[in-house]
Formats: C-alpha cells, structure tokens, sequence
C-alpha cells in the first residue's frame, strides 16, 4: 500500500527529473555546452515562482509561464552574451564560464533569499487528493506529471514536425552546412538554450511545490541531471522520460525503506547502471563526437 | 554579365596559406571548372567563396556586390549554395526533411521539391528514408537538390565523383544540363579532369594553391592540363 504510493509518487517526481535531464542534453546534444550552471537554473526557477506567488495576485499557472518566459531570456541571453562567443571544439571555455555563472547566482540567491531551506505553498491544492483504486494520490503530483507529459510532447512534435526542431537535430549533424542554406548558428543556438533553461527551470518550479529547496540545492539537481543524461542517452528525449522516471520511482521507494536516505538510493540505482553500461560508455561519448 | 569575381584572393586555415593571390570569374549561365591535384586548394576556394572560411586578403564580388566580409548564412540568401565534398547529409534527418531544411529560408526561384524529384524520379522512393541509411549515390542526389532548393543564381560543386561508381556519376552530371537551362551558373571542382572538361565552358587549373591554367574547356589541350596540374616543366 504505502509502496504504490511511494512508486505512484516517484513516477511523478521523475517526470520532473526526466525534463532536468532533457534540458541539459538539449544543449549538450546541439551545441556541445556542458551547462554547469544547469542545477542553479532550475534553482533559480523555484526563486522566481515562490517571490512571483508571493508579491504578485497572479494564479499559479499564470507564474508558471511567466517563470517560463522570463527563464527562457534568461538562457537566450546567457548563450547570446557569453557562450556564443567560445563555440568551438573545446568545450572546456564553456564549462568554467558556466561554472562561474553557477558560483554567481548560487551566491546572489544567498543574498537575496538567505540560505534558509524553503519551499512552494501552493495553497488548497497542496491537500487535496483523490482516490484510485484505494490509493489516494494528491492532485498536485497528478497535474505537476501530465504537465511534464506534456512540455515532453511539445518538445517531441518541436523536434519532429517544425524547421526550427529541425533545424536543431541539423545543428547538432552539421553547423557549417546548416549555415551554407541561410541559418543563422548562433542565433539558433540562443533559442536552443533559451528552451533548456526554460525546461529546467519550469521542472525546478513544480519540483519546489513537492519538496524543499535552498540556493545550494543546484549541485544535487545537476548531479541528478547527469544520471539522467547518462542513463537515458543524447539524442533521446524518450531515454530522458524514461530514466527520470526510473531515478524518481527508486529515489522514493528508497524513501519509503529508509525515511533518512534522501537521494541515497537512486544514486546507488545509477551507480549499478553505470557498470553495467560500462562497455558501451566510450561508444556513447564517441559517437557525438565523430 | 560577370556573375562572380574573384581578385587576387588569399585564403588561410590558421596560420597555413591555402590559396595564393588567386583572380576568377564567372560569367551568369557559365559553367567553370576548376582542377588540381589533392591539397591544390580547389575545396578551400570553395569555402571561401561562400564564406565559410573567410580570405584574408582580396576581394569577391557576387552579381555586384562586395561579399569577401559576409557571413556564410548572408551570402547564401544572397544566391550560392554549395553541394559539398562527401555529401554531409544531415544524417539523424530523413531525405525529405533534409529537403524541407533547404526550402525553408530558400531564395524564390524555379525549384521546388516537385521539380527536385522530376530531376532525380528515384528519390521519391527513399524520401522517408534516414539520410546516413541510403547509399553514396542516392545520398549525391540529395545534395544536389538540397543545394538547387535554396534556388541559388551560383551553385558551387565539390568533387562531385568522389567515391561514386561511373554509372552513377554520369547519372548525376547528366542533370547538369537540366540545371543550367534553369539559370543557374556553376562552378565544378573535380579531380577527374575528363569530367570536368566535358561539364564546363572554362577551366582554371590550381597548383599550390595557385592558378597554373586557365582556358576554354575545348580548347586547352592535354599536355597543356597536364603541365598545369602536376607542375615541372609543361608548365
């Protein structure tokens, strides 16, 4: 009984997880950009939700989206101002300005906010539940997992039936050629973190109404970023889905077996696949690469 | 009408002088080929036609415009697209999303996906097709029309021949004539100095990264190409 829930509620959580992990091979997979600042993004997006639900009369799908826009700038102009500029085939520049950026923000947070752990009260829907078959299951988990269906299949049908998704899968196939048919590469680029960011971000807002958060909390959402990534492969936004599910569904059944063990199990889950995986892990990193 | 102009253009990777002082034209309808031994610059001077690897030094001019300094997505919408050396096909697109990237920021002109498959009736059988899954040939087709779908007034050709069986070269030069009634002008870098003769109104010959040769394809004559694309004392 309380493991459906747990595993009923993990699938929720992974979702979140899952659109973590897709933000940040959307960016690796396009342009080679290991964003290090991706866990302090998703940070940021809880900030921006929980200070817009409290200064502003404005419904929480409203700060949803706006949260939305305003991180979508947030990742354009980062790509714009600064990443644009270090494209090239070492990826290390990159990294150390986004890691830089990660130090920045986690720190004005700080300032901003103090580093009190907190988190999202979203009012009446926080308690409400229904019951399914026996299982109660709250209505918050159930809107925040058919968001995360849905900003995946959005991201699917971008990918697969618009010129900009296009445009993406053939920045990542081959920039020079995508230029010498009249695209802008840096321009796309600016959108193409402006939707990682935004992803990130929105996953960070929902996550914060379910668990707590602190301007330190970036560095174990990146981490879990990268299990997800690892798991699931590049290219693949059903692999992301899919792995996020799996950590969130081990990381809340662990919960259920040992109320202390936090993020223990799915950590340990993602260290198993790794050795099992270990054969094919040179392939995975190569391939992109060729 | 001059259609291209190069002048005394110098082209480097890094630090490395690829092409040296090089001058051509085009003239609009005109078909040019350009020959040389491997590493003789012909790609290079592709590259910097269309912007893709800037010259550092000289000018080129496109239907009267200057455009040495322009960015390769400008120059592009400006009418030159190139089918480049090895196809580079966007491999994880199919063959008709391939086709659909080209239209989409394309120039108005006469090609259109219908006219594309009248000129290579064989690619609409693997149009849903991945682009890395079909073979070298039926992946030279896709190249061209890509390239023919942003409606260009230039299209540059790099080694068309590479890799490909004679059947299916000749199958793909035979489009040329096709290509050119349409307005489009060319210019052809090849290895195989036959085809190229043959394709063309006019040759240039690099040696070194220099133009050894330059002509009437029909009139220059053997040994003439030979001194010039091999050096010593022909040329």
């Amino acid at each position: 009984m309380n493991f459906t829930t747990a595993i009923i509620n993990g699938l929720m959580v992974g979702g979140l997880y899952g659109l973590f992990g897709l933000g940040l091979a959307f960016a690796f997979g396009i342009m080679r950009i290991v964003n290090i600042a991706h866990g302090e993004f998703i940070v940021l997006g809880a900030y921006l939700g929980a200070s817009l639900l409290a200064l502003t009369p404005l419904p929480l799908f409203a700060v949803v989206i706006l949260v939305g826009l305003i991180s979508f700038a947030a990742g354009w102009l980062m790509q714009t101002a600064l990443l644009n500029r270090l494209v090239g085939p070492n990826p290390v520049p990159a990294m150390v300005t986004t890691m830089g950026l990660s130090i920045i923000i986690r720190n004005m947070l700080v300032e901003v906010y103090g580093a009190d752990i907190r988190s999202i009260e979203v009012g009446a829907l926080q308690n409400q539940g229904v019951n399914i078959l026996g299982v109660s299951i709250g209505v918050l988990p159930i809107l925040i997992f058919c968001v995360s269906i849905i900003l995946f299949a959005l991201m699917h049908i971008m990918m697969t039936r618009t010129t900009m998704g296009r445009a993406f899968r053939a920045a990542a196939d081959d920039y020079e050629i995508l230029e010498t048919l009249g695209f802008n590469r840096q321009r796309i680029y600016s959108i193409a973190m402006g939707l990682a960011v935004t992803l990130s971000a929105i996953a960070g807002l929902m996550l914060a109404m379910r668990s707590s958060f602190s301007p330190y909390s970036g560095v174990e959402r990146l981490l879990i970023s990268f299990e997800i990534v690892i798991i699931g492969g590049l290219g693949s936004l059903r692999g992301s889905f899919l792995a996020g599910l799996f950590l969130g569904v081990v990381q809340l059944v662990g919960l259920q077996i040992n109320p202390n063990s936090g993020p223990l199990f799915s950590h340990l889950a993602f260290f198993v696949i790794l050795l099992a995986k270990q054969a094919e892990l040179p392939l995975l990193l190569s391939r992109r690469h060729s | 009408m001059t259609l291209l102009d190069l002048e005394n253009v110098d082209v480097f990777h890094r630090d490395l002088q690829a092409v040296f002082g090089v001058s051509l034209t085009v003239a609009e309808g005109e078909a040019i080929a350009i020959i040389g031994a491997n590493g003789a610059g012909k790609s290079t001077l592709l590259r910097a036609i269309i912007g893709l690897t800037p010259s550092r030094n000289g000018q080129i001019t496109f239907a009267g415009e200057n455009i040495t300094r322009l960015h390769c997505s400008v120059v592009s919408r400006r009418g030159i697209a190139i089918v480049p050396e090895g196809r580079r096909l966007f491999s994880s697109l199919t063959v008709e999303e391939n086709l659909q990237l080209a239209m989409s920021r394309a120039r108005k002109g006469p090609w259109t996906l219908q006219s594309v498959y009248d000129l290579f009736p064989a690619m609409h059988e693997f149009r849903r097709h991945k682009a890395s899954d079909i073979s070298g040939g039926q992946q030279q087709m896709v190249a061209v029309s890509r390239a023919l779908l942003t409606n260009p007034r230039l299209l540059l050709c790099d080694e068309l021949s590479l890799g490909l069986a004679p059947k299916v070269i000749s199958d793909i030069y035979a489009c040329f004539a096709k290509i050119r009634a349409s307005g489009v002008s060319i210019v052809l870098v090849e290895q195989d100095t036959v085809r190229a003769r043959s394709a063309s109104d006019r040759l240039y010959c690099l040696l070194k990264g220099k133009v050894t040769l330059e002509g009437k394809s029909s009139s220059v004559g053997h040994d003439e190409i030979r001194g010039a694309y091999f050096g010593g004392s022909h040329a």
